[in-house]
């Protein structure tokens, strides 16, 4: 297809002989921002990783750009950004000092690198903060500096693992609209998140996993027509079969009581 | 110094090395990036159990080293011993003591990988960050392999026979050999890394880890193994087919390295997330246990039970835990193995027998146990500690207390019924009831080194060079006791029964104490968590 930039074709991917991606397909194409929905331990994440060069698939094949995984993975790595859902970091290193180190990795110019830091980290209210070690900083703070190291290098495709994750009201405002605004800039981006009304905020086309199985990819709008659903959050339930919940906090509250 | 150095550092930032690096495919910015980044959070003291010592560490460490090889410089120089001996102990003392520490580094390096976690997903090659890893691993040899020969090779020089340049030819060959067992270990891993299943890698490579020791311990115990290794008899007489031999298994053994090497640079940064996250998913039992039921009751109710199985689960589980204790598998072996031949000797004979050392062995090893279990794999975990009301903590000591007795009440009951075969149960009886309180006194004494709640804190691989001298001085205290016991107790049955009840009082009164400054000690450091570094916080955050 022109213009894809992430083939994903029948991939499998077992952890310990547990197959968690039972052959699964999509394609990103360039410009689109897609989210990437489905109850926990569904595989969004391991999908996401798979696509970041980080976990090699079992079977199927995977390639970003026009390049093959797991084989060509640093070139892939050069052009990708990657928020992580959990924010391991090197505690010790200062913020200025942890992004300098994910821009150089990327072989940006020093000129070029220091001068995206100052902006990025003013736009963020990092600035005063640059010279502090990581461990001192709050969760919002360590999520903004995990969000502007994946954009240090310009990459062509953002995987965002739930980046709202700690981030307070303006810092999520900001990044949604940034979402928008790289996506109108020629760059994709997979969302993965939980959070369903900033997904349909957000994105033009959504993939649910299920199980470790695809059970729905396309916009929005067609995901409701087809499931004759006014939101996603119902769209979600009716596909992922999700129970009633007031039975289940019933039974919670019977339990504490007893 | 500080200038040689420098000058140094720009000759191997110099283009020239840069050529060399990319003609092994190994990115030489990227390359530079990562050891400048290990050096800085290995001096920052962060993923200290992921990247090894800090210099300083190392320096002691080294210092420790010059001490103990300058000591047998001068027992092998007193005892007149030949140069071809002296040169091969010291290089099979270097290889086996790095072969030991440089398992143990990559094995933590490799397997437990943290910073291959945050690095995953950045522009790296497997070949610029295994290059990068080993030249990590191998600023250890830079101080241990000095510190190991370098008085000897100087001290040779006073051996009958020595040429003038023996210290050089002593030097080289330690590096030589360090540096094989270095790639031997990074080959070995890459092997793992590539055919274990990521969730079996831990285990495996703790077994990886124990095997120099075990081997240790059957190369001193197995005569017959020792008899049936008549190596000369298996190798061809004439010089001509030794040679080809000797070279075929050098072929061979290279092959294996470079292959394994080339394994651990293709696969690792694909794996490490797999290697990190890919825990077992086997489902465990819900098992109830009556002794944490019966320690629950006895010790001071849900919190002491909370304690007694808290430690007990993660003393079987915490990856780390199980690591520190390495070094003393091959010793209760040691022991176990040696006092399995003299068991059907009674201490009360009169004759010196293994038995002797039996309260003083768990001694030792409760002083490993208490030293090393407030550092865990999952130190981050400690938050839910703070959160426990401050009565609890006296009874979660005792619970923890209960757990540590029951490692020692166990083997002495199993031992009293094999003992009470032999010697009759009057005197298997008043040993066990002897040992049983000594060990006791032990426990009591050493719960004071728990600094801290169990498994709350980063590990520090700073400790680990120090465990060979430590076991050198334990061994001696060890010894020093098991003569006074030897020379003045176990000459009388009335004698046994007194030191016996005097060793029980004292135990009793020693753990009273010790578990209030255990509980102490927990509040202490659980209040330094939350007053001092801001680290546990924003980790426990993510």
């Amino acid at each position: 297809m022109p213009g894809t930039i992430v083939a994903f074709d029948k991939v499998v991917f077992s952890y310990d002989y547990i197959e968690v991606l039972h052959q699964i397909s999509f394609s990103l194409c360039q410009g689109e921002v897609v989210g990437l929905l489905g109850p926990n331990g569904a595989g969004k994440s391991t999908t996401i990783k798979i696509i970041a060069g980080i976990l090699a698939p079992r079977g199927g094949t995977v390639s970003v750009a026009g390049l093959p995984l797991p084989e060509r993975a640093v070139d892939v790595k050069q052009r990708i950004g990657y928020v992580p859902e959990a924010a391991v970091l090197f505690e010790s290193l200062t913020g200025q000092e942890f992004l300098e180190l994910s821009g150089r990795l990327h072989g940006v110019e020093e000129d070029t690198l220091q001068m995206r830091i100052r902006e990025i980290l003013e736009i963020f209210g990092l600035s005063s903060d640059r010279t502090s070690r990581l461990d001192t900083y709050s969760k919002g703070m360590r999520q903004k500096a995990l969000i502007a190291a994946a954009l240090l290098h310009n990459p062509e495709l953002i995987l965002l693992d739930e980046p709202l994750s700690g981030l307070d009201v303006n810092a999520a405002i900001m990044i949604k609209d940034l979402i928008a605004a790289l996506a109108a800039d020629g760059k994709t981006i997979l969302y993965s998140s939980h959070v369903l009304d900033v997904v349909e905020r957000v994105c033009d086309r959504a993939l649910i996993i299920h199980q470790g199985n695809l059970i729905a990819d396309g916009s929005l709008e067609s995901l409701k027509a087809s499931t004759n659903q006014e939101s996603l959050e119902e769209v979600f339930r009716a596909l992922t079969h999700s129970a009633n919940v007031e039975p289940a906090v019933a039974r919670i509250v019977a339990a504490l009581r007893s | 110094m500080k200038a040689i150095w420098h000058s140094i550092e720009r000759f191997l930032r110099s283009p020239l090395v840069s050529g060399l690096l990319r003609k092994f495919g190994i990115d030489p910015v990227r390359y530079w990036l990562l050891i400048d980044l290990f050096g800085q959070l290995s001096e920052r003291r962060e993923l200290f159990s992921q990247l090894g010592r800090d210099g300083m560490t190392l320096q002691k460490a080294s210092w420790a080293y010059y001490i103990l090889s300058g000591l047998m410089v001068l027992l092998f120089i007193a005892t007149g011993m030949a140069l071809a001996t002296y040169f091969a102990v010291f290089l099979a003392m270097t290889t086996f003591l790095l072969l030991a520490m440089l398992l143990s580094e990559t094995s933590n390096s490799l397997v437990n990988p943290v910073e291959g976690l945050v690095l995953a997903h950045q522009p790296i090659d497997g070949a610029t960050y295994t290059a990068a890893k080993l030249t990590h691993l191998l600023r250890i040899l830079l101080h241990l392999v000095p510190g190991l020969n370098l008085i000897p090779a100087l001290a040779g020089l006073t051996l009958n026979g020595c040429p003038w340049y023996y210290p050089l030819l002593h030097l080289l060959a330690a590096f030589a050999a360090g540096l094989v067992v270095a790639l031997f270990c990074c080959a070995l891993f890459g092997w793992l890394i590539r055919f274990v299943p990521p969730p079996r890698l831990k285990a495996v490579g703790f077994v990886a880890e124990m095997s120099p020791w075990l081997f240790y311990v059957f190369f001193q115990f197995s005569r017959e193994m020792r008899a049936s290794i008549q190596i000369p008899r298996w190798l061809p007489r004439q010089a001509g087919p030794r040679r080809m031999l000797a070279a075929t298994l050098c072929v061979i053994a290279v092959t294996i390295v470079v292959f394994g090497i080339r394994a651990l640079s293709g696969d690792y940064l694909v794996r490490v997330a797999a290697i990190a996250q890919g825990g077992s998913r086997a489902k465990r039992k819900v098992r109830r246990s009556r002794l944490s039921s019966l320690a629950g009751r006895l010790c001071g109710g849900p919190p002491a039970r909370a304690g007694f199985e808290y430690v007990s689960r993660m003393m079987m589980r915490d990856w780390q835990f199980r690591r520190q204790m390495i070094p003393l598998f091959p010793i209760l072996l040691m022991l176990a193995v040696g006092a399995s031949h003299v068991m059907p000797i009674s201490p009360f004979s009169g004759k010196f027998t293994g038995m002797h050392l039996l309260p003083h062995a768990f001694g030792f090893a409760f002083y490993m146990i208490c030293t090393v279990i407030v550092f865990g794999n999952d130190h981050q975990g400690a938050w839910l500690f703070l959160l426990a009301p401050a009565g609890a903590f006296r009874g979660f000591a005792r619970g923890v207390y209960a757990r540590l007795f029951t490692l020692m009440a166990a083997p002495h009951l199993i031992l009293l019924v094999i003992l009470a075969w032999y010697w009759g149960i009057r005197d298997a009886g008043l040993f066990i009831a002897y040992s049983a309180a000594a060990a006791a006194v032990y426990l009591g004494l050493e719960l004071r080194l728990i600094e801290g709640m169990p498994f709350s804190k980063q590990p520090e691989a700073s400790q680990n060079p120090y465990m060979l001298p430590m076991m050198l001085l334990g061994g001696a205290a060890m010894g020093i006791a098991v003569g006074l016991q030897y020379f003045l107790v176990f000459h009388s049955r009335t004698a046994v029964v007194g030191v016996t009840l005097a060793l029980a009082g004292a135990a009793w009164f020693l753990t009273r104490s010790s578990i209030e400054a255990f509980e102490a000690s927990i509040r202490f450091h659980l209040g330094m968590l939350t007053t001092g570094s801001k680290g546990l916080y924003t980790e426990i955050a993510v």
